[in-house]
């Protein structure tokens, strides 16, 4: 697994993050994401773009809060989710991205698992498989807060790695 | 990805320790095969820190049935760590610890986790932190139900870019 590219947040915060020119010559791609939004509540939904768009997209969710579990479907660019400032000071949320053969010709099938803490009952776990109905090669990611008008917090880091088959 | 340590149990024992962790990577993670002596979860903590109410975890979880959830504030340590509750069947845990050295952030855990039996098991999406600002030196991997001889865990560091894409 080789580091490709690292975004940390700095002081001013950031509306999104974005890696462009995603080298073509990897198998699968990995998403590392520790983050942390200025939401005033506890969390907010981590939204992904491909290639610039949101379009196209569907997902099949399971979650739990820390009182229940359950599963659901949408068409949302979400992710994962981001603690917020309504949760445990210095806390940012924690989640892996993959998406396997992101330059073939087929849909992208893209899984995530992702857990934001609290030092309370409630948090929010999950995992989602998200498609991407594109036959198209996967150039670039970027990634925001679902909800509109906030910002990831400084030390929010986004991490985007290649993996390689051997012999390819 | 860089293997930095591993243990393989010669004999059944109670606690698998790293000291000493490196300071010089991002990210680590832990891989665990193991089992317990009789049924039962097993615990993290770091720095040595396993009183008063430095934790919280999490879970959600499915047992062949029902999916269920569960949180826990101010704890001890993290508990119910469920990937290698039984002690017929080995299990696995995959445990990513981010920005463990990160002076500005509590160190949060995201931990997959499992067993099947044919008939039996769980499975595990498990999330925990440390509060703490502090760099993780130390972890101990703490089985009250005896991790029997032959579990194998092993602990791995990984870097990141200084390209930024942008």
């Amino acid at each position: 697994m080789t580091p490709i590219y690292t975004q940390t947040v700095g002081a001013g915060g950031a509306a999104s993050i974005t890696f462009n020119n995603i080298p073509q010559f990897y198998t699968d791609l990995k998403v590392v994401v520790s983050s942390r939004t200025t939401t005033s509540g506890a969390a907010d939904a981590l939204g992904m773009y491909i290639n610039g768009v949101q379009t196209n997209r569907s997902n099949t969710s399971l979650y739990g809060t820390g009182s229940s579990a359950g599963s659901s479907r949408g068409t949302y660019r979400d992710v994962g989710t981001s603690d917020g400032n309504g949760s445990t000071s210095n806390t940012f949320s924690n989640i892996e991205i993959y998406i396997p053969n992101y330059t073939g010709s087929n849909y992208k099938q893209i899984l995530s698992d992702s857990v934001r803490e609290n030092n309370a009952t409630a948090a929010d776990l999950s995992i989602l498989a998200n498609l991407w109905s594109s036959t198209a090669a996967i150039t670039s990611l970027s990634f925001d807060c679902a909800s509109s008008g906030l910002n990831f917090v400084q030390y929010s880091t986004f991490s985007l790695y290649g993996l390689i088959r051997q012999g390819a | 990805m860089q293997w930095i340590a591993g243990q393989t149990l010669g004999s059944n024992n109670t606690t698998v320790q790293f000291t000493s962790i490196p300071q010089n990577f991002t990210h680590l993670q832990l891989r665990i095969f193991g089992k317990s002596q009789t049924n039962g979860a097993m615990s993290l903590f770091f720095n040595t820190v396993s009183s008063g109410t430095s934790y919280s975890y999490h879970y959600l979880q499915g047992d062949g049935a029902t999916p269920t959830s569960a949180g826990f504030a101010s704890q001890s340590y993290m508990s119910n760590l469920i990937g290698n509750t039984n002690a017929t069947y080995w299990g696995v845990h995959i445990i990513d610890i981010l920005d463990y050295a990160n002076a500005n952030k509590n160190k949060v855990v995201r931990d997959l986790n499992g067993w099947d039996g044919n008939g039996s098991g769980y499975v595990q999406l498990y999330s925990g932190q440390y509060m703490s600002l502090s760099a993780i030196t130390q972890i101990d991997a703490y089985n009250g139900y005896t991790w029997t001889a032959g579990t194998r865990i092993d602990l791995y560091g990984i870097t990141t870019s200084q390209l930024t894409g942008a």
